[in-house]
């Protein structure tokens, strides 16, 4: 069976909803540039990508419609170039992944563009229009629990205190800002022009003096009485990225040097009211079907939606910290939710063959009470 | 310049008419900044320099987080252009009217004028905002043609609020210069204009600065406290209830040295101004103590402590010790005795009445000993007092009051001369009614009419020279020319009762008998309505007189209903609040022409209730038919919740056009004055051709949305932001926005239907304790309950 691997990552910068620099830029403007991006920076024909595979959590307004295909008329891509939208809310775009990696095995296509995009600034977490099922959220309420209500619910029942929350991200924020300076997220970033022509070069969401003594300050952003704030959950985030997915023989023959080889996949459901925690379920099956046990792993991207979620991930896991989100996670970078799953998995497989590890896992937990994962292997 | 003013944004257009099409202004202190901000409220791009570097954008930043708010709405910061005098002078080269607001010295001033003679356009006019120095002093040797275009523009703190405007030409100003600044302070500044002679302190500082150290130096000789002479400035003398020691903590104490200083510099040494000056030991001991008053937070003549307990207390000084104790509410027999009668305040012989004596007889004789010389006319240091000082009653209302030779005679018992003025009144009052026309009596002792600026239209004049067309005690119905009717409330508060809603129907039914062609709703209260008379409801609800509310209810839904079907245009002229019940009446009218000053909301959940005049069903209406809002069942639904459920309040009308209060094309009126002229144009300009509005029928989502709004309650109540009585307030409010349960967005629903749920919703909130508790508490302490 032919292996499939991840060849090459981008992403835009990522910023603030509303009050960041790219609150301007429309989403599917905004995916189209980092798409264009990655296939210009592999100097593939694009006459050769079976597929765009575009993750978003609210596909409706600007990113309504199939704005997979809207994508890849503006990236330029060929007519022949298919395009689906996915939506599996935080997970979509490393759901891009899997059904390209599972294409491949199929025969179903070689090369796939997988992205994802969010503009929270756009079209508003819950769309213009929430309208639940009425019967639904009287007799299952949790199917439609707010997710800073599930963080408090992990953080009680895990036991995590406000200032482990705190002291995490304030690493967080510290670990962004030392890659930000050394210059390894300039690396994977696309600038982004936006349509008065100004450019946008650098994420927008870091914030390097931040400190958990800081962060103590803030009230509960969720519960009175909680522990959750706004500076221990990701912020509301613009922002898209891409991978490009493909065989192992594509790579080879079209002189690509592969990132890293998906090993294995897995999603998962799990209680709604405690989804933080659908990173446990979906890895101990990734990992399973890989063969390999978390103290195998490397390197790990872990998306943190909340500290609390995170820490609690880490522990049941039993992952060790110093190899999780090296270069920082989605508290002091963003997390837009369509465009996460793309970015950890791309920068999950980056990492590994920067670190020379062997195994490296991407994770996040979605919300509605689900967890994916990818299990990567580095290529030799 | 006769269009009704608009500020944002139409005014962009407007800024383009009239002689001053850009300002500037120099000084970026409070009151030159606030300046700047006011005529971007205006729509007008301002240049605002400061002598710190930064300072101006500084301030810009400063206003934007102030609170009350300099600017109307944020997006009017965008026309302040902020720079450095050093090197940003070239920046005034195409301003029109150049203000000058920085520090009170003459050289400093005449310095910087000599600069700008270098920069500015011909033409163009330069005004100072000094207070106490004299215009000759500002000109001297500046040479002719810079003052031809220079004159004094005296704005009060603060700058927006604040509606006196004392304009002080030189003997060279031109004409027109002074026109243009008058007609631009009036229709776009919305200020009354108050032409003063050039002397120290112009009017209102002059007379305002006297009665502040009069009512100082008796307090302290006759051995009141704080409180008690607060007591007796406030109600009886119509002084703001921060009377005279709140009002010095509000300016700051520190300010007085050097507001005493100047006076004294400019004033002759007998005048009363200076010999009364007094240098209190008390006063000089908190500044040095940092005890200036609310600014300095260590309080002033009053202070806030926290108790052992976590408690406010409201502290006090006491004049003697000039340490804080407990404060105290005034118990005086002479408050009691005269609190409607200021004679019989003043002849009471306890300290209360010696001390409204004391300080009448000062302020009043200084009054009348000024005119003409600080002014032409009684009418206009009485315009300076009560808009500057925002005193009820000006110094000749007062006299009046009194009686002009009862102060004569007091005067002339007390060994102080009488001044001219007061012995050619003799007993005749400073104002009268003659042939249905406001009198003032003259320096020459004879009466005029009291002028109005062109085209003003004010509805106390109306009513002194004709009868109603209805009436009955909550409001009456006035004819006030070219076919337009008015109707004014003048409940208590403005309160809206049956009374008032009777006066609708009956108005309506003139209306389509062809007693005229267009109705202004619209009033001279401080306030449009504050909504509902609730302590009506409660009586009721006390009673069980359930059929008698939702009696209430439905006759309010009937009369907004008749007003929006009228056959004939209905215009809302609001200033002030308009509030719940008030705000529905505007939401049905078919325009509206606002004062800049309105305040608007639906308030209803304050009292544990909704909206339930149609006030649901017509902001429905709005948001569905809003241009920009997304398209689907749930955002008019969503927003009309978001502003009702948080009692949401404009805070001016350029913020209500944001909430869908106001529609874009409404108008806004800067000058008060104006608004009933304003409103009757825009009504007159309806009358041809005009059709009442469609009802057309809404899409709304029903229990799909009602589920949506109820997680959203429940986030809000998690964190301690909506109480348990407020997820109740707000279930009948998402069941009433939604349509109801049986409401779905592929059907119709019509407004009736919403307003039937609105009647539903009122009727069961008002059958709970909670509710009941709210409706009690605001009318026992004007606060909502949070329950």
């Amino acid at each position: 069976m032919t292996d499939v691997v991840i060849a090459a990552y981008r992403r835009s910068p990522f910023h603030f909803a509303a009050k960041g620099e790219l609150a301007g830029v429309r989403p599917d403007e905004m995916a189209a540039q980092v798409v264009r991006a990655l296939v210009e920076a592999t100097g593939l024909d694009p006459a050769t990508v079976e597929d765009l595979v575009l993750g978003c959590a609210f596909p409706e307004g600007e990113q309504g419609l199939n704005m997979a295909k809207l994508v890849a008329f503006l990236a330029g891509m060929p007519e022949g170039t298919a395009g689906v939208t996915v939506n599996r809310f935080c997970g979509s775009s490393m759901q891009s992944v899997h059904q390209a990696a599972g294409a491949i095995r199929m025969g179903a296509g070689d090369a796939f563009v997988c992205a994802g995009v969010e503009s929270m600034s756009r079209v508003p977490m819950m769309g213009f229009n929430p309208m639940p099922h009425p019967g639904l959220a009287e007799s299952f309420p949790q199917a439609y629990i707010s997710m800073g209500e599930t963080a408090e619910n992990v953080a009680q029942l895990h036991q995590v205190r406000r200032r482990d929350q705190e002291d995490f991200a304030a690493r967080s924020h510290q670990k962004a800002a030392a890659a930000q300076e050394a210059g390894r997220l300039a690396e994977e970033i696309v600038p982004i022009t936006g349509p008065k022509g100004k450019v946008v070069e650098r994420d927008g969401c870091i914030r390097p003096d931040t400190t958990a003594e800081g962060l103590a300050g803030l009230k509960p952003a969720f519960r009175q009485d909680g522990t959750v704030t706004a500076g221990t959950s990701s912020p509301l985030t613009d922002g898209a990225s891409a991978v490009l997915v493909c065989s192992a023989d594509y790579a080879k023959t079209h002189g690509l040097e592969p990132l890293a080889k998906i090993k294995s996949i897995a999603v998962s459901g799990c209680s709604p009211e405690v989804m933080g925690m659908g990173p446990l379920h979906a890895s101990r099956k990734a990992l399973a079907r890989a063969g390999i046990t978390a103290r195998d792993l490397d390197v790990v991207e872990l998306n943190e939606a909340f500290s609390s979620q995170a820490i609690a991930s880490m522990r049941e896991l039993g992952l060790d910290e110093s190899k999780v989100n090296l270069d920082g996670g989605a508290i002091a970078l963003g997390h837009p939710l369509g465009a996460s799953g793309a970015r950890i998995t791309g920068k999950a497989a980056a990492v590994l063959k920067r670190e020379g590890g062997r195994y490296g896992l991407a994770t996040m937990c979605i919300g509605g009470g689900q967890g994916i994962a990818t299990v990567l292997e580095s290529v030799r | 310049m006769n269009a009704p003013v608009s500020p944002l944004p139409s005014t962009r257009q407007d800024a383009a008419e009239g002689p001053i099409r850009k300002v500037g202004v120099i000084g970026a202190g409070v009151m030159g900044a606030g300046i700047a901000a006011h005529v971007a409220n205006a729509g007008v791009p301002v240049v605002l320099l400061d002598i710190v570097p930064g300072g101006a954008a500084k301030a810009v930043e400063r206003m934007l987080r102030a609170d009350p708010a300099p600017f109307m709405h944020k997006s009017a910061a965008r026309l302040v252009q902020a720079g450095d005098i050093e090197g940003g002078l070239p920046l005034l080269a195409d301003c029109d009217w150049i203000v000058e607001a920085i520090v009170e010295r003459p050289d400093a001033k005449r310095d910087l004028y000599s600069r700008l003679e270098d920069v500015r356009k011909p033409g163009s006019i330069v005004s100072s905002n000094t207070s106490t120095i004299p215009l000759a002093a500002l000109t001297q040797g500046l040479g002719e043609g810079f003052a031809r275009d220079f004159l004094i523009t005296h704005f009060f703190n603060p700058p927006r609020y604040m509606r006196l405007l004392e304009l002080v030409r030189g003997p060279a100003t031109r004409a027109d210069a002074v026109e243009a600044i008058a007609a631009f302070g009036d229709r776009r500044l919305g200020k009354t204009i108050v032409h003063c002679k050039d002397t120290p302190g112009f009017i209102a500082n002059r007379i305002g600065g006297l009665w502040m150290q009069s009512a100082i130096n008796h307090a302290v000789d006759l051995r009141l406290t704080v409180e008690e002479a607060d007591a007796i400035m406030g109600k009886p003398m119509g002084v703001p209830k921060t009377g005279v020691f709140g009002l010095l903590d509000l300016v700051g104490l520190d300010l007085m040295p050097h507001v005493a200083a100047s006076m004294k510099a400019a004033l002759p040494a007998t005048d009363p101004y200076v010999t009364g000056m007094r240098e209190h030991a008390l006063i000089a001991r908190m500044i040095a103590e940092g005890r200036t008053g609310r600014k300095g937070g260590k309080g002033g003549f009053y202070n806030r402590e926290k108790s052992a307990s976590g408690e406010s207390l409201k502290r006090a000084v006491d004049l003697w010790t000039g340490d804080y104790r407990d404060s105290a509410k005034a118990r005086l027999d002479s408050l009691e005795a005269g609190g409607k009668d200021l004679r019989a305040l003043a002849e009471h012989k306890d300290r209360g009445g010696q001390y409204a004596r004391a300080v009448l007889l000062d302020t009043l004789g200084y009054a009348a000993s000024l005119v003409p010389e600080i002014a032409d006319s009684p009418a206009d240091v009485d315009a300076a007092m009560r808009l500057g000082y925002n005193w009820r009653w000006g110094p000749f209302e007062l006299v009046d009051r009194l009686g002009p030779g009862w102060l004569a005679a007091a005067l002339r018992e007390a060994g102080r001369p009488v001044p001219a003025l007061l012995e050619k009144a003799g007993e005749r009052p400073f104002y009268r009614v003659e042939d249905g026309r406001r009198q003032v009596l003259g320096t020459d002792g004879e009466y005029r009419d009291i002028p109005r600026p062109e085209s003003v239209l004010l509805l106390s004049d109306i009513k002194l020279r004709t009868q109603p067309l209805a009436r009955n005690g909550s409001a009456s119905l006035w004819d006030v020319g070219d076919g337009v009717a008015c109707l004014e409330f003048h409940s208590k508060m403005n309160a809206l009762d049956p009374e008032i809603l009777g006066l609708i129907g009956k108005a309506v039914a003139m209306g389509k008998k062809g007693a005229f062609r267009a109705l202004v709703v619209h009033n001279e209260a401080d306030n449009f309505s504050v909504g509902a008379n609730i302590g009506l409801a409660l009586f009721a609800a006390n009673i069980g007189a359930w059929g008698e509310i939702e009696g209430m209810i439905e006759g309010g839904q009937k009369a907004m209903r008749a007003m929006r079907d009228a056959p004939f245009p209905v215009v809302g002229a609001p200033a002030g609040m308009a509030l719940g019940g008030g705000c529905e009446i505007l939401l049905h009218c078919d325009a509206v022409q606002a004062h800049a000053e309105t305040y608007i909301g639906l308030v209803e959940v304050g009292v544990g209730l909704i909206p339930g005049w149609g006030g649901c069903a017509a902001m429905l209406r709005r948001w569905s038919e809003a241009p920009k809002a997304p398209r689907g069942p749930m955002p008019p639904v969503a927003k009309a919740f978001e502003m009702i459920s948080t009692a949401q309040v404009a805070k001016s009308a350029a913020e209500a056009r944001d909430l869908m209060l106001l529609r874009p094309t409404d108008g806004i009126t800067m000058n008060r004055d104006r608004l009933l002229a304003d409103a009757k144009s825009r009504a007159l300009a309806m009358v041809e051709g005009y059709a009442p509005a469609e009802a057309k029928p809404l899409r709304l989502p029903g229990a799909s949305g009602m589920a949506a709004l109820k997680m959203a309650v429940e986030g809000a109540a998690r964190l301690g932001k909506a109480t348990p009585h407020d997820e109740v307030v707000c279930a009948h409010l998402a069941e009433t926005l939604t349509g109801g349960k049986r409401a779905d967005h592929t059907a119709d629903t019509t407004e009736d239907q919403v307003r039937a749920l609105e009647v539903k919703g009122f009727m069961a909130l008002l059958k709970t304790d909670a509710t009941l508790a709210r409706v009690e508490h605001m009318l026992e302490t004007g606060r909502p309950l949070r329950n």
